[in-house]
């Protein structure tokens, strides 16, 4: 919203420089977001007269003028075509700055000169030149009754302005008009607010004859005044008020449309004005209707507004959405002779309802949807009317009418000191506080000690509980005032979550394995959603930003394989990247929401060359075994690994189950998925349920320390031949639960396959290593578990020991 | 005489030494009894007084880089016969940097957040993306028509006109955890609530349909707004430097009465301007009744920041579609 400092002086007297009403503005939490220097003093300016145009001795283009300049007669070396002796044209004299930049940004300030020899004081302007407009075809000619000498801010009525871009916050309607936020300064600056609105006295006869207004429909208007101004002769405004709307970015369009608009601007009351003599029947009802309805604005746009909107009629139907705009039958034109004034109070929430589903906001609804002041309907039609017959020599018809149903009735709210003290942590006196409310024109009567009883003004809406007069105190009080505490005592800190310490822990984990970490987006397309998970677990939103984003990630493999695309079609080599994020299913284990499992998992994926090229080598391609290092590194980090199985799923994924649950799953990227997120290498991922390893207890790291072996370990290899489809997963699952606890470790040191083993065969050799932390370990002691294991391996995968 | 020791320190230096034969020769021809060494300083005697101090000086540097020289053509001759020295045993031959981790710069801006307010004896709590209206809205005194519930500002996921079923939204801020915290937890409460939020945007250099908050809330029985100023100027000096300006001025916000925002001045290169840094005030009455918290015994403060905000600004990030790219040419800038 636009304010203009040199109109909002109009209400206030105040030495305040631009710089400081915006701070003091902001302060009071009207805060000025943009401010735009326009206008110009025209310093040194004035009205000329042309009294000889002469050839200039030594230039083609140029000639001489003498120009009565008041005072005295100069010669001015002039380049413009149009000019000519008699003219009445805008002089900048000797030492004047032109208002307007030129080319290089640099201003112009005249000087005496000789042009071509011949003598120049002072210069002729255009209007490009005093920054008026853009005709610079020649110079400017002004009106032949002005005086020479006059100066030219007077002839143009010019003046220097302000305009502070406001950001209204949606608690303060009152301030969307120049006196609204003229009323708050007032309160924070020496001089009282003044306001051209009075209250009208009861006329000695009424409008009847002229027009019937009824309201149908009371809910949605409670006030509706009209007035008539007859005579009126519709034109352009005078000087001052297009001045005053051009400030703000308002167009001007005639004299009665110019002082609706002012108004509003000034007091906030939106107005409307019909051509009387279009209106039918004499009469306007106010109603809604309960089917859509096809209606022609004044912006000569059809408009569909939907069934429930509130319209004001005529005896033949609607001639304008309450509230919002005017339609294009009742519009006030050049033919116009008679008006009525419309001055009314709309309910906010049915003008917010119309304005939103017409997407059509107007500086009308804009005022109506966040509630006007309603007593002012009658005042602010007098004023419009009273400008009306002013500027247009209309004769307002003595009477109006004032239909009232619903009854505005001050608000009282009780106000305890001792309560904006505790919670603002000021000690201000209660004078101070009955003084800070009275100039917010908030009544104050004391009740008791420390008690006030105060009576909320008509256009404050917003403030109906203690709080938020203590808001008001606050924000006048200026809160950058308000005394802080030397010290602030705070209650004693509980431990972190368990799931913040895991999350970070792992966070940590995984960069130092030498990820790094990215951040994807949670929704998907559906298309990329379908190739992690059925359609039946996805949560879609309903109003999607795009088609790409319609679905809640299930995993966070999709954004990884996105990252992938993304870098790789960048020439990136090396991608080796980690996120820890919320992923959502639908689903009945539910977490918060009931049918949707929202669970944090962890995603590590690698894809391209660990190793580029280079004197040592040819490049290395990541493989599915670093990435399966990594995974099993950050499970042994949470010191799980011993409660861990895995299982394969198919040749592409291998899952982790912490006590039976999955936790974790391993997977090389399947040619759908590199296909559907368009990825050309090979890719490898891991993800990791932390939710669940949470529940189940595996973030608390409860480290204590173990002796560290006294004894050495003891080694014995073995190689089995077995199945090709037999799993070395499996092998050494059976190893571990066979051997029992004396067994430290098994690794694979060997995979081999050849025409020797047979056909489908294959052989792996382990290296088991055991402990025993009471002694030292011989080959008798280690026989007989070997043994066992030998026998349950042979038992049951048909394994056979070679020698 | 100061020449012919300078020739003698000239023949040492430029001696080759490449074997044991060679290194004998050295030996003989320096260092023996017979050697060049022993005979310059067997011309000693015809030095004059005056300037034997400076020529025993030069002649025992002599002699020391000619048992220096001697015993490291010695050492490397040794080790050298141990392995040989190839092309591939060059330590000046070029490598790649290993790949290192790295936290996204949203983590690090947040890292820095979260540490100092648990410096400020702050708890950490979180809850879903994926909220109820009732978290979201209306126990933060959302009214019913307030421009924030339309498919316009808001993603839903499920809108029901029948009141019994809650509307489901994804979190347009971090809020409703502060609602999920005063439920499960009786006053006092001291946290902050980090965490990813959505709003229904287009992707654009300066708007995003997703990014992140930091929210704090602290309910007592004494918590003034003066406390509340003090925190945030308190973290203001902590994340941007002691010597930070800061305002706080009026505002508005549904779920806090009375509500402020805290602006910085921020240096360009046009002088400064202010900038908007958090939103905060006190927490409004209407909220402590929808979580059954008594508002005339308790008071408290309430306040919220945007990460990708104050990411951008720490590292002079000029489109926020960079911190959702995964760009590794981004990323890498970040390794810290």
């Amino acid at each position: 919203m636009k304010i203009s400092y040199n109109w909002l002086k109009e209400y206030i007297q105040t030495d305040l420089i631009p710089a400081e009403a915006e701070e003091k503005l902001t302060l009071l939490g009207l805060e000025v977001e943009e401010v735009e220097e326009i206008g110009s003093d025209f310093e040194g300016f004035v009205v000329g007269e042309v009294l000889d145009v002469r050839n200039h001795p030594n230039a083609d283009k140029l000639v001489l003028c003498d120009v009565n300049t008041g005072e005295e007669t100069v010669q001015i070396v002039c380049g413009a075509k149009n000019v000519a002796a008699g003219q009445k044209v805008p002089v900048a004299t000797v030492g004047s700055t032109l208002p307007a930049p030129m080319d290089d940004g640099s201003y112009l300030t005249i000087k005496k000169a000789k042009l071509r020899g011949e003598k120049s004081s002072g210069m002729i302007c255009s209007e490009v030149e005093l920054g008026l407009g853009d005709d610079h075809s020649g110079i400017m000619v002004m009106k032949n009754n002005l005086k020479p000498g006059m100066p030219l801010k007077e002839a143009l009525n010019a003046e220097k302005d302000t305009v502070f871009e406001i950001g209204l916050t949606p608690n303060r309607p009152d301030a969307a008009c120049h006196i609204g936020v003229a009323r708050d300064l007032s309160a924070i600056v020496d001089g009282s607010l003044k306001s051209p609105y009075h209250s009208v006295p009861e006329p000695k006869r009424n409008l009847d004859d002229e027009i019937s207004i009824s309201i149908k429909d009371s809910d949605k208007c409670h006030r509706y005044v009209g007035l008539i101004v007859d005579n009126v002769e519709v034109k352009e405004s005078p000087d001052w008020l297009k001045q005053r709307l051009i400030s703000i970015g308002l167009r001007p369009i005639n004299n009665v449309v110019d002082v609706t608009n002012f108004i509003l601007q000034e007091i906030g009351q939106p107005l409307h004005a019909f051509d009387y003599n279009l209106i039918g029947g004499k009469k306007i009802v106010v109603q809604s209707f309960e089917d859509d309805k096809k209606f022609t604005t004044l912006d000569s746009i059809e408009r569909t507004v939907p069934a429930g909107s509130l319209f004001i009629c005529d005896g033949n139907g609607p001639v304008a959405i309450a509230g919002v705009m005017g339609g294009e039958n009742s519009e006030v034109t050049e033919e116009t002779t008679k008006i009525l004034i419309e001055s009314a109070w709309f309910e906010p929430s049915s003008i917010r309802k119309t304005s939103k589903s017409l997407a059509l906001q107007t500086d009308s609804s804009y005022r109506f949807e966040r509630g006007i002041d309603p007593t002012m309907q009658l005042k602010a039609a007098r004023r419009a009317a009273e400008l009306i017959a002013e500027l247009s020599g209309g004769t307002i018809y003595e009477g109006f009418v004032d239909e009232h149903p619903v009854k505005y009735e001050p608000k009282t709210v009780p106000l305890r000191v001792a309560r904006i003290n505790h919670l603002l942590g000021t000690d201000l006196s209660e004078d101070r506080v009955v003084s800070i409310l009275n100039n917010l024109e908030f009544e104050t009567e004391m009740t008791g000690e420390g008690a006030l009883m105060c009576t909320v003004p008509p256009f404050r809406p917003d403030v109906t509980r203690e709080v938020d007069l203590i808001e008001e105190v606050g924000r006048v009080f200026d809160y950058n005032n308000i005394p802080r505490p030397d010290t602030a005592p705070f209650i004693t800190p509980q431990p972190l979550a368990d799931s913040e310490i895991f999350h970070e822990k792992m966070r940590a984990m995984t960069k130092s394995l030498g990820y790094k970490e990215i951040s994807s987006n949670s929704l998907l397309s559906k298309k990329e959603a379908l190739l992690l998970a059925d359609e039946k677990s996805h949560v879609d939103t309903l109003n999607p930003v795009s088609q790409e984003n319609t679905t809640l990630r299930t995993h966070l493999a999709g954004g990884f394989m996105k990252a992938l695309h993304y870098n790789l079609n960048r020439n990136a080599e090396n991608l080796r990247f980690f996120e820890i994020g919320h992923v959502f299913k639908k689903s009945d284990d539910s977490t918060w929401i009931e049918g949707v499992q929202e669970h944090v998992h962890l995603l590590l994926g690698l894809c391209g060359n660990k190793k580029q090229t280079d004197w040592r080598g040819e490049a290395e391609s990541y493989t599915i075994f670093d990435l399966k290092g990594d995974l099993e590194a950050v499970l042994n980090n949470l010191g799980i690994s011993d409660r861990i199985s895995r299982k394969t799923e198919g040749n592409h994924k291998l899952t982790y189950l912490l006590e039976g649950t999955r936790v974790a799953s391993l997977h090389i990227a399947h040619e759908k998925w590199l296909k559907g997120f368009d990825v050309e290498k090979d890719a490898f991922v891991a993800e990791v349920d932390l939710t669940l390893l949470n529940n189940l207890g595996a973030s608390r790291s409860d480290i204590t320390y173990q002796p560290v072996a006294k004894f050495p370990t003891f080694e014995f290899d073995a190689a089995f031949t077995v199945d090709q489809t037999v799993r070395a997963g499996e092998l050494t699952q059976e190893i571990k639960q066979t051997a029992g606890k004396i067994l430290k470790d098994v690794s694979v040191f060997d995979v081999y396959e050849g025409k020797n083993l047979g056909e489908n065969k294959k052989s792996i050799a382990f290296r088991l290593t055991f402990l025993d932390s009471n002694k030292t370990l011989n080959i008798r002691d280690v026989e007989p578990v070997v043994q066992k294991v030998v026998q349950k391996l042979e038992k049951t995968f048909g394994a056979k020991l070679r020698s | 005489m100061i020449d012919k020791i300078n020739e003698i320190k000239q023949e040492i230096e430029q001696f080759n030494i490449d074997s044991d034969e060679s290194l004998e020769a050295f030996r003989l021809r320096f260092l023996s009894r017979k050697g060049k060494v022993q005979a310059m300083f067997g011309l000693m005697g015809d030095v004059p007084n005056k300037q034997k101090a400076a020529v025993g000086k030069a002649m025992n540097e002599v002699k020391n880089l000619a048992q220096s020289t001697f015993e490291q053509a010695k050492e490397e001759l040794t080790s050298a016969q141990k392995k040989t020295f190839g092309a591939l045993d060059d330590i000046s031959l070029p490598v790649e940097p290993a790949y290192t981790g790295s936290f996204h710069p949203l983590t690090q801006a947040l890292n820095q957040i979260k540490e100092i307010f648990l410096r400020l004896g702050f708890n950490i709590a979180d809850g879903p993306e994926l909220e109820d209206d009732f978290h979201n809205f209306t126990a933060l005194n959302f009214p019913k028509d307030h421009p924030a519930r339309d498919m316009q500002d808001t993603f839903f996921v499920r809108k029901s006109d029948d009141e019994n079923t809650d509307d489901l939204v994804l979190r347009t801020h971090t809020s409703p955890v502060q609602i999920r915290l005063m439920k499960e937890q009786a006053p006092p409460v001291r946290s902050i609530m980090p965490g990813r939020v959505y709003r229904n945007e287009a992707v654009t250099a300066k708007s995003y349909f997703q990014f992140n908050q930091v929210e704090g809330l602290y309910v007592d029985e004494k918590v003034t707004l003066g406390e509340l100023i003090e925190t945030l100027v308190m973290f203001s000096k902590l994340m941007y430097g002691s010597d930070v300006k800061y305002r706080v001025r009026p505002s508005f916000f549904p779920f806090t009465e009375p509500s402020m925002e805290m602006d910085i001045w921020w240096e360009n290169e046009k002088g400064g301007q202010w900038l908007e840094i958090l939103g905060a005030g006190m927490v409004d009455p209407n909220v402590f009744e929808a979580v059954g918290v008594d508002p005339e015994k308790y008071t408290g403060y309430a306040f919220g920041m945007g990460v990708d905000r104050i990411a951008m600004l720490r590292y002079g990030i000029d489109d926020i579609r960079l911190l959702y790219d995964n760009d590794i040419r981004f990323l890498q800038q970040f390794e810290s």
